[in-house]
């Protein structure tokens, strides 16, 4: 089986951004580690599969003919979606220190045009200095998820969950207390996992 | 401009992948590494946070030599100059204990100095303290003292018995993968533990016998497997031996006798028995493969006078059921350092040379043929006994690589003044901690970091340990500094120096693995090309070994070893001391802490012992949690914190033997063994517990 990716033919294995990213199309996959389940909650990976928008982590490849990852109208709407993604973060607050995945929603506005003061929907402003280790900035978050699929999925700790609804939801390390006091035990999978800076390494020696 | 190095984690046995990202020399954030086949991208907080000990000022950083009672600075020429000359002339009356935290390549480089040049076996290194007991037993019922099975086991068993260990806190990211089992594959777990672990919330069984009854457990098991029909009589009938007598003496006693010895409830005895022995299939196994159940154990096992018996217990359980050989089956001891399995594969013990191969004519003529020498054949001293017998005067020089005896060995005042009255001490390591204070000569090594060579896990996996960052001052990689010393006291002796002379740690690893067949196949290019492998791996072209035992055992056929049950210890409470102590780890801190006090993180975690006791013990002698405790046995004192928690025991304290505050356990515990493997009785001694009084405020007066 194969699919048409941009027109070149490509194996069509695992989800549709599984084939995208294999045909060495650099699209944005804001919430997608390479090691754990899909979320589906970015929605930065859209793509027209078929004539259809859709978000390619959470297709199969299998089954879909074509697939256009840079037709103007899946352009524009994923360029929406980023600067929605771009607008819950803070300008100025970002900090130098991040995980290795730090630079990754930034990358992705640049690369796509984004226009990311379009919009101000900025989520909590918390900061949750209490572990030695990292601290929590809420207001770089953009409740991708991933830290969430990284305690759960890849450690099977669930330190961290998705609290409330709507716009009120939040990422919480258990019940509302903060990380140091919770069940998390300091790992760092979810630093790893973060794409902004919400979750960072504390800066500074950490020796002596 | 940041460089990302890929090296293994220096902490535990479970031998994660870790990526160390370098800038300006230093160590920054650390990766995980996902296409480890052991760790599949987990770390816990030491791996990912607890590195910086390799920054720490308190480095040593120069080659020290006690002059007038005072360590002062020297030149490595200096100081390795005195020490070839000391050590021969104590020639005969040395003893050198090796380091499970250094590489393969160390490991190897320095038996083969004690076998070739001080002509003595007398080679030991820290698995006498913490799994011996199970290599004992493993060696006399199996013919193989290490970990049968790889972690994928436990994610394809169907039933995973873990007895005497706490995952969550000593090996974090086997914990993730039995949780991962446990949560997606609804694989049954049955824990045996004095005292409630994390992992007991996902437990079907938990048993919380009375502390030091072990043997009773196991055996209360296997009585209640045997009258439900649930041995495996084909596996008894092909593949073992002395099952007859062995089932006599487990029919002395009904699963009530037993269960009463360990104060547990019979049914729940049983229950647990039989789902170990036939377990309901997990979710995903291949249609007709029997569902597999793997025994896993700790520490809570072999720190005791009865650790050997322990270890036989539980195997005795697993040739029962036959539960060997198959996948999501076998037997675990979980290996606590990152080299403690290599440490061991290299040669560092008593019993026999590299790659576990007895002082007999056949299996010591390639030794002597390679190094052209003929090498001692008795039985050396094990690390215990080294200690036990300095005062006696068997042992009047020491070289201790990489080990801190004065806060690991029990009975810590007793250790001091044995090890002060040596007449040579040489101490090789990172930092001057205790043990390396009162050395004659201590000698700077440098870190994991600074270094290449192989470290094998838990699971046999062999992996590579790659050089970050540059040696810290003067110091030297443990396997530089004892070729050069080999080599002048080679010289010193007349003989061959080039048997020291090597062109790096990967020309040592070529030598090793022409030595010692399991490890044949193996080779830093090739574990560079393919990642970490699993011994046995005989062949360049073999692909490595996931399971051991599939169709025999290196003894021919498994054994059977009827053990009883003992008194509990051999101290135990009564009126001055009622309490027992139990001793362990906790997730923050390494051992005695020698790494995990100089990272600040970890110390901000924890920086004072919690004294974990039960809310009756507590409420007895007016103590609420946090309040300054402290304990007392008839060897030493400590002081710490309350932590009231009823995971312990009434009657039972749990106190984890990190040394913070100038406190340690290891000033309680006592220095009785185990018979046969001469491992210390950690786990279980008596004490007392009391409140701290208030120090008097300075300018007060007394009234």
């Amino acid at each position: 089986m194969s699919v048409a990716i941009d027109g070149r033919a490509t194996s069509a294995e695992g989800s549709l951004l599984d084939a995208v990213l294999a045909a060495g199309i650099d699209l944005p996959h804001l919430c997608k580690d390479d090691n754990l389940p899909a979320i589906g909650a970015c929605r930065t990976c859209l793509v027209e599969a078929d004539g259809r928008i859709v978000a390619a982590c959470s297709l199969p490849a299998e089954g879909v003919s074509s697939v256009d990852t840079q037709s103007e109208r899946v352009r524009r709407i994923r360029r929406s979606v980023l600067e929605l993604t771009a607008g819950m973060q803070e300008a100025g607050s970002e900090g130098t220190a991040g995980g290795p995945l730090a630079a990754a929603a930034h990358l992705a506005y640049a690369r796509e045009g984004a226009d990311v003061a379009r919009f101000a929907t900025a989520t909590g402003s918390q900061i949750d200095v209490s572990s030695p280790f990292f601290a929590f900035h809420e207001d770089q978050c953009i409740l991708c998820g991933r830290c969430v699929v990284a305690c759960q999925a890849l450690q099977h700790i669930g330190a961290i969950g998705l609290a409330r609804e709507g716009g009120a939801t939040r990422v919480t390390p258990g019940a509302g207390v903060p990380f140091n006091d919770s069940t998390c035990t300091a790992c760092g999978s979810c630093v790893a996992a973060c794409p902004t800076t919400a979750l960072r390494p504390k800066e500074g020696p950490t020796d002596g | 401009m940041a460089e990302s190095i890929a090296s293994t984690c220096p902490y535990c046995g479970v031998g994660c992948g870790i990526r160390l990202n370098v800038e300006d020399g230093r160590i920054g954030w650390v990766d995980d590494d996902p296409a480890n086949r052991s760790s599949l991208g987990m770390l816990c907080v030491k791996g990912r946070f607890g590195t910086s000990f390799v920054h720490h000022p308190d480095r040593l950083t120069t080659p020290l030599i006690r002059r007038h009672d005072v360590l002062e600075e020297a030149t490595w020429d200096e100081a390795l100059d005195l020490v070839a000359e000391r050590f021969l002339a104590h020639r005969g009356h040395f003893g050198s204990f090796a380091s499970a935290k250094a590489t393969n390549e160390d490991a190897f480089v320095q038996q083969k100095l004690v076998r070739l040049l001080m002509g003595t076996n007398n080679i030991d290194h820290c698995t006498r303290l913490c799994h011996s007991p199970s290599v004992e037993a493993m060696l006399t019922q199996l013919g193989s003292g290490a970990t049968s099975n790889a972690y994928a086991d436990y994610e394809d068993a169907s039933c995973l018995l873990i007895a005497g260990c706490d995952p969550s806190s000593n090996h974090p990211v086997i914990a993730s993968r039995m949780r991962r089992a446990i949560d997606d594959r609804g694989t049954a777990l049955i824990v045996v533990n004095p005292k409630r672990i994390e992992m007991c919330d996902r437990a079907t069984h938990f048993l919380q016998p009375r502390p030091g009854t072990d043997v009773a457990v196991f055996n209360g098991m296997a009585r209640a497997i045997l009258d439900a029909g649930l041995d495996d009589e084909a596996f008894v009938a092909a593949r073992c031996e002395g099952y007859d007598v062995w089932r006599d003496a487990i029919l002395e006693r009904t699963v009530e006798e037993y269960a009463a010895i360990a104060a547990l409830e019979p049914e729940e005895l049983r229950a647990a028995a039989h789902l170990f022995a036939a377990p309901p299939p997990r979710r995903g196994l291949p249609p007709g493969e029997r569902p597999g159940s793997c025994l896993v154990w700790g520490m809570g096992l072999t720190q005791h006078t009865q650790g050997t018996a322990n270890c036989h217990a539980i195997l005795n359980l697993a040739l029962i059921t036959g539960q060997l050989g198959r996948p999501g089956s076998g037997v675990s001891p979980l290996r606590g350092q990152n080299n403690v399995q290599g440490c061991g594969d290299a040669g560092c013990i008593p019993d026999s040379l590299p790659g576990y191969q007895h002082y007999d004519d056949a299996a010591i003529a390639p030794f002597e043929e390679a190094w052209q020498a003929a090498l001692p054949r008795e039985q050396g001293m094990r690390a215990t006994d080294m200690v036990e017998r300095i005062p006696a005067g068997d042992i009047r020089a020491m070289y201790i690589v990489g080990e801190n005896p004065l806060l690991n060995e029990p009975n810590l005042h007793h250790a001091e003044e044995a090890l002060r009255q040596l007449d040579f001490l040489v101490v090789q390591d990172l930092f001057l901690h205790e043990t390396a204070e009162i050395a004659d000569i201590v000698l700077p090594a440098c870190s994991f970091a600074e270094r290449e060579g192989t470290f094998t896990n838990s699971e046999r996996r062999v992996q590579r340990v790659r050089q970050a960052i540059a040696p810290v001052g003067q110091s030297r990689a443990d396997w530089d500094i004892v070729s050069d010393l080999g080599r002048r006291i080679s010289r010193r002796m007349g003989v061959d120096e080039r048997q020291f002379t090597y062109a790096g740690p990967a020309a040592i690893f070529d030598e090793m693995a022409r030595l010692v067949p399991f490890l044949g196949g193996l080779s830093h290019d090739r574990l560079d090309r393919e990642g970490g492998l699993q011994w046995p791996c005989p062949t360049p072209d073999h692909p490595g070994t996931r399971f051991l035992h599939a169709d025999s055992f290196p003894r021919g056929r498994g054994c059977f070893v009827p053990v009883a049950q003992h008194e509990i210890a051999e101290e135990v409470p009564d009126e001055e001391y009622p309490l027992i102590l139990n001793t362990g780890r906790i997730l923050e801190h390494w051992h005695g802490g020698t790494l995990t006090r100089r990272v600040a993180g970890l110390l901000e975690r924890v920086d004072v012992i919690p004294v974990m006791v039960h809310p009756d013990d507590a409420a007895s002698r007016g103590l609420a949690d946090g309040d300054a405790v402290v304990v007392r046995s008839r060897r030493g004192r400590l002081s710490g914190e309350a932590a009231v928690s009823d995971a312990v025991q009434r009657g039972n304290l749990f106190v984890p033997f990190v040394k913070l505050q100038d406190s340690a356990a290891n000033f309680l515990t006592n220095n009785v063994y185990d018979p046969t493997a001469r491992i210390p009785e950690y786990k279980l001694c008596a004490v007392s517990l009391e409140k701290k009084r208030g120090r008097r405020r300075v300018g007060a007066t007394a009234s």
